[in-house]
């Protein structure tokens, strides 16, 4: 049998992931810089943003731009864990912890995005 | 080399991480361009998450509509806060440029020029730094005159 237990996940396809999401991350964030701040009235009026929310497909980027950021933040946090020796019940608790709070976080952002009226 | 293996006793103690003092042991250890890019990857990675759990709560008055929204905007826009986020696309150009420098060393044999990429992303990331800088306070800066 095997002296240590040792999980059988090496962690590459996470680390595969961490890098497309944050190729995908660097090209949301010029889009979302070049509104925001290329012109300061563009993103900070509600107006502004409700316009911008009557193109279901604006929602959508703004939904998937959200759902990367929480998953590489939250992934890269866990591997910051992931370097120092951990008791199995304190990574438990660690992941379990970051994963509600990043759903919570998330379906927070999902209901103020979904909250928007649409202007029929 | 060789004779430097053979003056080491086999009692001599290898030099293991001292867990006890482990933040001068890691404050000691020297640092190469590439720990640099790995220690300020990791503060500014921690500090964008950090903000993104405050982004999603300073939107949440959209849910108010809109004299709710426009007035917690008027506190962001305000000088302070303006800078504020000045600082905060300094953290977002480190981890974005050195995550490229950091997907072109895994993917695109970078580990042979990674440090001239170090030395690069610094170059890119402060002239954009500078740049983003002139767009948000010319506004501001033409408005005081």
């Amino acid at each position: 049998m095997f002296k240590y237990r040792v999980s059988k996940n090496s962690g590459s396809g996470s680390w595969v992931v961490q890098r497309i999401t944050g190729l995908a991350l660097v090209v949301l964030m010029i889009g979302h810089y070049i509104l925001m701040h290329y012109q300061p009235e563009s993103g900070h009026t509600y107006q502004a943003v409700l316009a911008r929310m009557q193109f279901s497909w604006y929602r959508i980027i703004d939904l998937s731009f959200l759902t990367l950021g929480m998953y590489h933040g939250l992934n890269g946090i866990w591997n910051i864990f992931r370097d120092y020796k951990m008791s199995q019940w304190a990574k438990l608790s660690m992941l379990s912890g970051l994963i509600i709070f990043g759903l919570a976080f998330l379906a927070w952002g999902f209901t103020i995005i979904f909250s928007i009226p649409y202007l029929s | 080399m060789e004779s430097e293996i053979k003056t080491q006793s086999p009692q001599q103690k290898i030099k293991t991480f001292d867990q006890k003092n482990w933040i001068s042991e890691n404050l000691n250890y020297k640092k190469d361009s590439g720990s640099w890019a790995w220690i300020f990857h990791r503060i500014s990675g921690i500090a964008l998450i950090g903000y993104l759990f405050l982004h999603i709560y300073s939107l949440s008055p959209l849910t108010k509509g809109e004299i709710a929204f426009n007035n917690k905007m008027a506190t962001f826009s305000s000088p302070v806060f303006m800078v504020i986020e000045w600082l905060l696309f300094a953290f977002v150009l480190f981890h974005a440029l050195n995550g490229i420098r950091i997907v072109i060393v895994d993917w695109a044999d970078g580990a042979r020029y990674h440090k001239q990429l170090y030395t690069l992303s610094w170059v890119v990331g402060i002239i954009l730094f500078i740049s983003m800088g002139v767009i948000m306070f010319s506004h501001e800066v033409k408005n005081l005159f």
